[in-house]
């Protein structure tokens, strides 16, 4: 009920730049008002044209000045208006004729054609030699031109508009559906009683209650699943932004440049729960890009192409960017590298991520379950409204195979544990504190240029002002000085008059 | 919402740290650009000034597209009823207008 009310509102209470869109709707409707009213006048002005045909009247004048009138041509009647509908520009029907070239006229007549004096006027035609008999001849009158019957050639443009139209609407609900099935299908896998989300967050939904939803709908296409309560973080958000499958025009756009759906869950890490890491995994072409664009990569980060001695380390297709190789070796570790496939058959699958057994980024382990990861980015520099942040982008799989993903869902709360715990070594942290001094010097230096940028520009402008208000009183000065000046003439010039006192 | 803790001590789950999620506040300039509400206002306009009919579907066709992406109500739908009217006005005026002069059909 209140959301009528503010609707109505909105629309009949002029506020803002609401006036100008009810000025521009005033403006439309009188434009329409105005065509409709010519086409209109445009449709009944025909009748007062010429006031009937002239042909009928036979003048019998046996003068020869008004002979000369007589053999004037007639003033051509103007056809039926036509009102046609279709707008397209065509050539003019050439079978219509021009009444006034089929017009029999004398030529020794002629010469004393004008149209300004003799409109409306008759023509007769003599017939014969003598001035009695004088038989008008009438001119062809043109019929009234009408349109030819349309065929469905005529209305191509309208007919592949509105069925667009119509493909538009249908893709629009089956699209949404598509999509809403996906997000259900991900929260039903990972996120509902007793999945591994539930095991890991005492509070899972975007509300407060108990019977809240557990995915927030932002956009047809984007769907956001929130959780909290877990330790070393204060929470973690979950954006899966798939594919515009409800628009039509996307659509067709991703055939042509395909795009993937994607997930990215953002977990907001506890002040004291991250050390100092700037770590970065991704495929690597990805990796590159990452580098050069993200700031804190860029500062702190630098690519590692090879594993610490004697390790195994990630698949060829992933690159690593990190402080040192010794943050990169901590954090792609053993667990998440195990070759053994003696080893997995030992857990189920959820007791195998319970254990902390993320086997993902090995040769082997990658191209079978490492598909549909796309990149990771843990940072206590991050710049946006969390600090410490981890970063973990992934594609989504259809909705049937959902839990092809479920290894890469559960590197979340592995990282989460990994990255609270983790504490730098006193050498690596003193790296770390180095570089991280640099650069709060580096911004520290800036900062002072920019308040000694400020200041010179104060002083700047104090100068500027002590000087116009100098400037001003030097003004004044001049002009009374000035005006003592022409005083002192004045006085110069005006004559020499002698007083006398009278005794 | 989910209290229930594990057996073994290693329960990862703290509810007093717990916190409700606050979207965050993002103001009209932050918001993506809506090019398919743009374009059908160009082509709405085009079509009512020029008289093409092709132009004022095209609007309505990238009206369909800015109504079916549209995030806020508040900033997208001037532009998107903007849009629509131009286009629906350029129909008006091509199908039911008066004729043009030197025209045949």
């Amino acid at each position: 009920m209140a959301s009528s009310s503010t609707w109505s509102s909105y629309l009949f209470i002029p506020r803002d730049d609401t006036l100008l869109y009810f000025l521009a709707l005033l403006s439309i409707f009188s434009l329409l008002t105005q065509q409709l009213t010519r086409h209109s006048v445009l449709a009944s002005s025909a009748d007062f044209e010429g006031f009937g045909d002239e042909t009928d009247d036979i003048i019998d004048d046996e003068s020869d000045s008004s002979s000369l009138i007589t053999n004037l041509p007639f003033r051509s009647p103007l056809p039926p208006p036509t009102t046609n509908l279709e707008t397209d520009h065509g050539p003019p029907n050439p079978q219509i004729p021009d009444p006034i070239t089929t017009t029999p006229t004398n030529p020794n007549n002629l010469d004393f054609w004008d149209e300004d004096e003799f409109e409306g006027v008759p023509i007769l035609e003599k017939i014969q030699e003598t001035p009695d008999v004088i038989i008008p001849i009438k001119t062809e009158v043109a019929p009234p031109v009408r349109s030819p019957p349309k065929n469905i050639g005529s209305f191509t443009v309208e007919i592949i508009c509105v069925s667009f139209l119509i493909t538009f609407i249908i893709n629009y609900f089956t699209g949404k559906k598509e999509n809403e099935n996906i997000a259900l299908s991900w929260a039903s896998r990972f996120a509902t009683k007793d999945s591994i989300f539930d095991k890991n967050f005492s509070l899972l939904g975007t509300g407060d209650g108990k019977d809240t939803p557990l995915l927030l709908k932002e956009g047809q296409n984007v769907f956001k699943f929130y959780a909290s309560g877990r330790r070393f973080c204060q929470g973690m958000l979950a954006t899966m932004e798939l594919k515009s499958r409800h628009d039509l025009i996307s659509r067709l756009y991703n055939m042509v440049v395909p795009c993937k759906d994607e997930i990215t869950f953002e977990v907001y890490m506890n002040d004291d729960g991250m050390d100092q890491v700037v770590f970065a995994l991704a495929k690597k072409k990805a990796a590159k890009v990452m580098h050069k664009e993200l700031r804190d990569l860029q500062t702190y980060g630098s690519l590692i192409s090879s594993g610490p001695s004697n390790r195994k380390w990630v698949a060829e297709e992933l690159m690593v960017i990190s402080e040192s190789k010794e943050v990169a070796g901590d954090i792609i570790n053993e667990a998440v590298l195990d070759q053994d496939e003696s080893r997995l058959g030992l857990y189920n699958i959820i007791e195998y991520f319970d254990t902390g057994h993320n086997v993902v980024f090995g040769d082997k382990a990658f191209p079978k379950f490492g598909k549909e990861f796309i990149s990771m980015h843990f940072s206590d520099q991050y710049m946006g409204s969390h600090r410490k942040m981890l970063l973990l982008k992934f594609a989504l799989p259809d909705a049937k195979t959902m839990a092809d993903m479920t290894r890469l869902v559960a590197l979340v709360p592995y990282y989460i544990d990994l990255i609270g715990r983790y504490k730098l070594s006193p050498q690596a942290r003193s790296k770390t504190d180095v570089a991280r001094a640099k650069v709060a010097q580096e911004v520290y230096k800036e900062l002072q240029n920019a308040r000694q940028e400020a200041l010179q520009k104060k002083k700047a402008e104090k100068k500027k002002m002590v000087e116009e208000a100098e400037a001003k009183l030097s003004a004044e000065a001049i002009r009374k000085k000035e005006a003592k000046d022409r005083a002192k003439q004045m006085k110069k010039v005006m004559p020499k008059v002698k007083m006398t006192r009278g005794h | 919402m989910n209290n229930n803790n594990n057996n073994n001590g290693n329960d990862p789950r703290q509810p007093s740290t717990a916190k409700q999620y606050v979207p965050p506040a993002v103001s009209a300039q932050d918001l993506p650009v809506d090019y398919s509400g743009f374009i059908a206002v160009v082509f709405g306009i085009a079509g009512v000034l020029f008289r093409y009919k092709l132009s004022s579907w095209l609007a309505i066709i990238f009206c369909a597209q800015s109504l079916s992406n549209m995030k806020n109500v508040e900033t997208d739908l001037k532009q998107i009823s903007m849009a629509m009217m131009f286009a629906v006005m350029g129909l008006v005026t091509n199908y039911f207008g008066p004729v043009r002069p030197g025209t045949q059909s």
